[in-house]
């Protein structure tokens, strides 16, 4: 089991770029199997900046189907392999990052305070406020509800209104421990989700803002991981993998319903 | 307190192997920094587990991660009663908490006693 700073899992000297990846809103099913490539095979910390067509659930990797059976028919729902609870995936900005763990500080809970921090920094240069849950009833240690956004738990990115950021990380590999930490930023509220606060209850979402808000994020999330970003594009042993757990896995109803 | 007869490997999984049996479970160092722990997820009975390959998963609040086998061989019991009383992790990580018996075919090759294993958490941090 994969722990952060493990000596095994400290990073090249060399490793000082930071990969983006900016891609157009897919299926559900492909989005994660990018992402578990990603986490496989990139060989550089890679940041993926994507949304979703159609709009879709994601359930955390515990979770039971069966929780779910009160979804409209023909909702796309897809099983992630980070944990947590489920998602609307509507109008968001959503980001994975995929890297050693080794350049994550300290134990998980940390790692979530620095890439949050870094989040809540991004978020003020355009105007929006939020801040990290630290105490009262918002605070509590496990999660109540299926729903990522109906119950912040600690450290997680708030509003007056709710929670504003979905986090969730999965940690693999024993020789060399990486990290998948996914984000889900919300833009616009989902439907049905009344829970769910929003970049738009404090700015108005333009495409403009949207491109300002990339750039920011990138921006701050490269400072505090100490690397630089570099525009890249997945290679095609990324690409045969991400098709490979795309069929196999992701859009395979076994998995789906494995709990 | 922990038992001196373990083996550990460096991914924190634990191992107490008596003639053919081997009992895996994580150490008290694991437990400690994954805390709030969610959900486990072990092998069935009868399936077959290797060494340095992932064997289960578990979920602390935000993170799943892994647990790798330190032995290679087919499982014989998985503790089922783990699952709903994950504080047992805290309680009595060489004990109670352990996660699944194996019938031992061959040991993972970078297993450490007690000592190196204490050295190796210390040089972590």
């Amino acid at each position: 089991m994969p722990l952060p700073d493990q000596p095994d899992g400290q990073p090249d000297v060399g490793l000082r770029g930071l990969r983006v990846l900016v891609d157009e809103p897919a299926e559900a099913a492909w989005n994660m199997a990018v992402d578990s490539a990603l986490l496989e095979l990139a060989e550089e910390p890679t940041l993926r900046i994507y949304g979703w067509q159609p709009h879709a659930v994601s359930l955390g990797y515990f979770q039971k189907i069966a929780d779910f059976a009160d979804l409209p028919d023909g909702t796309s729902i897809v099983r992630r392999t980070t944990g947590g609870g489920a998602i609307h995936h509507g109008d968001e900005l959503t980001f994975s990052l995929a890297l050693p763990a080794s350049l994550l500080p300290g134990d998980i809970a940390e790692s979530y305070v620095l890439l949050h921090d870094a989040i809540v920094r991004a978020l003020a240069t355009i105007g929006v406020t939020c801040h990290r849950a630290t105490s009262g009833k918002v605070a509590a240690a496990r999660p109540s509800s299926r729903w990522c956004f109906e119950t912040p738990v600690r450290d997680d990115l708030i509003t007056d209104t709710g929670k504003l950021l979905g986090s969730a990380q999965r940690r693999t590999n024993t020789s060399k421990p990486r990290v998948l930490h996914h984000g889900s930023l919300v833009l616009n509220r989902p439907q049905h989700t009344p829970f769910v606060a929003a970049v738009c209850d404090q700015v108005p979402i333009t495409e403009s803002l949207r491109r300002v808000l990339h750039t920011r994020l990138i921006a701050e999330l490269t400072k505090v991981l100490g690397l630089e970003a570099q525009p890249g594009e997945r290679t095609a042993a990324e690409d045969a993998m991400a098709a490979r757990l795309c069929d196999e896995q992701f859009r395979n109803p076994a998995h789906l319903h494995r709990r | 307190m922990r038992p001196d007869d373990l083996k550990f490997q460096k991914s924190h999984e634990w191992c107490k192997i008596d003639g053919d049996v081997a009992t895996i479970g994580i150490s008290d160092y694991a437990v400690s920094h994954l805390s709030d722990l969610v959900f486990l997820d072990l092998p069935a009975v009868g399936s077959t587990v290797t060494a340095g390959e992932s064997f289960g998963e578990i979920e602390s609040v935000k993170a799943v991660s892994s647990l790798y086998s330190p032995i290679t061989g087919e499982v014989l019991e998985s503790n089922e009663d783990l699952g709903d009383n994950l504080e047992w992790l805290s309680e009595e990580p060489f004990g109670k908490a352990w996660m699944i018996k194996v019938k031992l075919t061959a040991e993972g090759a970078d297993l450490m006693d007690g000592a190196a294993y204490d050295a190796h958490c210390k040089a972590e941090g």
